[in-house]
């Protein structure tokens, strides 16, 4: 997905000028937004298949525009902070970004990360059933959606993969670096807060009460297990 | 206590005669009772005398009753002499009578009078020490608590020495005639000066052995208690004053840490802003495999040393945060061999082949950590062992458990440190004479360590014998938990 429309967010006019330049040579199409409020703009008027948003910003700041663009629609968001608590990384996914790169980084790794958003996992994969059904929650797995009592729930990509890879492999524990590698990519392993956000989030859109879950299941100390309804 | 002048005394033994005088002149003249009414007269007379007052009086009322009653009612009547044995009797009753009625009734009266004069001092103590506790804390304190003490209690003159500031403060309409120098001698010595022939009193004002100053009196109508109560309250205000002073100036120290370590933090995300393009750039360049080898040696060396900046950075800003008191610890039952090989994941390059071999058996119970912050613990421990130690020489990483703790140890054979050194290896800024020019370096690295460590109630100690290589151990909290799994 070489041509892909990456958007650039950062108030520094340096950083959009030497991600311009290498994105461009890596064959993306890139455009430029100096703060929230004109990224909201842009992606409200163009399309987009990636962002790429500074934290730090003046205005609305990219937490916000991260939750804005977040509940808008599913579009990746790879946050670039240069913050490196964990406390912020888990604020930024809880706003909806997919993930999350601690600046200055390295470019080769930022474009394994972006190809990482970019890629979906294929539409079926062995083991995966078509439609799912977990009492008043269904599951189309082709066409990519999932409804709570008739009405759809917009799942971001990155929770619909992980959705899947956990659904394709019932009642088997997936240790969290397995689970980081399937969904996010082979460079992904150590990032379980990742995992940790985005199943807190499944749990609120598919479970019928996200703090008693009975399909997503953590493992302490392991990782998760998706367990199948006995009846289904 | 006599608190009367000598003029007032003399009347008031005229007084007493004259009644003594007239209760005669009544029964003698005008009209004729019996002795017994008339000695119970008398009586009456020397009790209400005594009783209003004072000994004296009734002493000499009781005595010009014994011989007014014996001249002029007892026969023989005109003279001193006394011709029944019975009225022997009755002359001698009157007089003891008098005398121990008049004794115990201005006893009764002097209790009185002392009780209600204490009361007195304790209304006034109190309103000093209630006014005293209102009082600003300010730089003419001193001052206002030598007002006060002279208001309340009314004397005509106080000197106040205050150690701290080393100056006399007075109040009151006169001017007490007490130098300063017998103020601060009273003050230092903590005995109490009186000098007769100016009837002034000079007392110590001391807290827990400690002296603060001296209050000097003149001729005050103040009991030695209440005295040494003034003293005592005085202490106290002026050590809740130094102990307000000293919050608050530990406060300002606080407030300008915090503004410090603000500014540091500030400062290291300024830098690490153009810090970004930079190293976005030359990792962009280097994955361009078909770059001639000088160049791209050459856009190592400017990689390398981004990342060095970026990690001097980091440090800044984790110092920062140390200091302003942001550690925030998000402690949970960890794996410590796990938090080890993300550490060593971390490190990657700069291990530069060198392996690090680990000691941590697979049974280590969970400890109770935030793997964030205890992975920058590993990470800078290593990475002092990898850097301050010839390559190729061995690190080694243990760990071992104990009942309630798991101690980390990081081994190298480096040139190790001398005793001298080992007491300022976790100081701020501290790095070793040797090392200093030869190998770079924050000097904020162990410091940064040891205050995670403490955080999580753990200790952190070296091991060294020059030549020998050290051994750098910290200890954290077992997790209590893992006795459920």
């Amino acid at each position: 997905m070489t041509n892909a429309r990456i958007l650039v967010v950062d108030d520094e006019p340096q950083i959009r000028r030497v991600m311009r330049t290498t994105l461009v040579a890596r064959g993306y199409m890139v455009s430029t937004a100096r703060n929230g409020e004109e990224a909201l703009q842009k992606v409200r008027d163009e399309r987009f298949d990636l962002v790429l948003l500074d934290i730090n910003m003046p205005g609305i700041g990219g937490m916000e525009a991260c939750r804005i663009i977040r509940s808008q629609g599913d579009i990746p968001i790879v946050i670039l902070s240069i913050r490196n608590a964990e406390k912020e990384k888990v604020e930024a996914l809880d706003a909806g970004a997919d993930d999350y790169v601690t600046k200055p980084f390295s470019m080769p790794e930022l474009l394994a990360r972006i190809r990482a958003a970019l890629r979906r996992s294929p539409l079926t994969s062995p083991g995966t059933p078509d439609l799912l059904n977990l009492g008043k929650t269904a599951i189309n797995f082709v066409a990519r959606r999932v409804t709570v009592d008739g009405t759809e729930v917009r799942l971001t990509p990155k929770e619909f993969d992980l959705l899947r890879y956990l659904a394709s492999n019932p009642d088997v524990v997936i240790p969290h670096a397995k689970l980081l590698q399937a969904v996010w990519g082979p460079d992904y392993g150590e990032e379980v807060e990742y995992l940790r956000v985005f199943m807190n989030q499944l749990r609120k859109k598919i479970e019928p009460d996200p703090s008693h879950p009975e399909y997503l299941l953590t493992e302490p100390w392991v990782g998760y297990r998706f367990s199948l309804p006995k009846k289904a | 206590m006599s608190l009367l002048s000598q003029p007032v005394k003399v009347v008031r033994i005229l007084g007493a005669l004259g009644i003594v005088g007239g209760i005669t002149l009544f029964y003698y003249r005008a009209i004729s009772v019996n002795n017994v009414t008339v000695a119970l007269s008398f009586l009456l007379a020397v009790l209400a005398i005594a009783t209003s007052w004072g000994l004296i009086e009734a002493l000499v009322a009781s005595v010009a009753g014994m011989l007014c009653f014996n001249f002029f009612f007892l026969p023989p009547i005109g003279a001193l002499t006394i011709a029944d044995p019975q009225n022997w009797v009755a002359l001698f009753a009157f007089v003891v009578t008098a005398i121990i009625a008049s004794h115990l009734s201005a006893k009764a009266r002097m209790q009185a009078l002392e009780s209600t004069h204490r009361q007195h001092e304790i209304e006034r103590l109190y309103t000093l020490s209630r006014n005293l506790l209102l009082l600003e804390v300010n730089g003419r304190m001193a001052q206002g608590i030598t007002n006060l003490i002279a208001q309340v209690f009314e004397l005509p003159g106080l000197a106040f020495y205050d150690r701290a500031s080393d100056r006399v403060h007075r109040a009151g309409p006169q001017d007490i005639p007490v130098e300063g120098g017998k103020l601060r001698d009273t003050a230092l010595q903590g005995t109490v000066y009186h000098d007769a022939t100016t009837n002034t009193t000079a007392i110590p004002i001391s807290l827990g052995g400690q002296p603060m100053g001296s209050l000097g009196f003149q001729d005050p109508q103040v009991s030695e208690t209440a005295l040494h109560a003034i003293a005592n309250l005085t202490a106290i205000t002026l050590e809740r004053a130094h102990a307000q002073d000293v919050a608050t100036r530990a406060e300002a120290a606080r407030q300008s840490e915090e503004l410090k370590s603000t500014m540091l933090d500030a400062l290291a995300h300024e830098f690490k802003t153009p810090l970004t393009p930079i190293k976005a750039a030359v990792t962009s360049m280097l994955s361009d495999s078909d770059m001639n080898p000088t160049r791209q040696e050459l856009l190592r060396i400017v990689d390398e040393e981004t990342d060095r900046l970026n990690s001097m950075l980091t440090e800044a800003i984790q110092m920062s945060r140390i200091e302003a008191g942001q550690l925030q610890l998000h402690r949970s039952p960890q794996a410590l061999r796990k938090i080890v090989q993300t550490q060593l994941e971390r490190l990657g390059e700069s291990l530069e082949g060198r392996k690090v071999t680990l000691e941590v058996p697979e049974s280590l119970p969970r400890v109770s950590v935030d793997p964030e912050f205890i992975g920058i613990v590993i990470w800078q421990l290593l990475s002092n062992a990898l850097r301050y130690t010839p390559p190729g020489s061995p690190v080694t990483l243990r760990a071992s458990a104990g009942e309630k703790e798991v101690i980390v140890s990081i081994e190298d054979c480096g040139p190790g440190i001398s005793e001298q050194e080992q007491r300022k290896v976790f100081d701020k800024f501290f790095r070793g004479k040797d090392q200093r020019e030869r190998i770079p370096g924050t000097g904020m690295g162990l410091t940064i360590a040891r205050e995670i460590v403490r955080a999580h109630h753990g200790r952190i100690w070296v091991e060294s014998e020059p030549g020998k290589g050290a051994r750098f151990s910290f200890s954290v909290p077992r997790s209590p938990r893992e006795s459920l799994l």
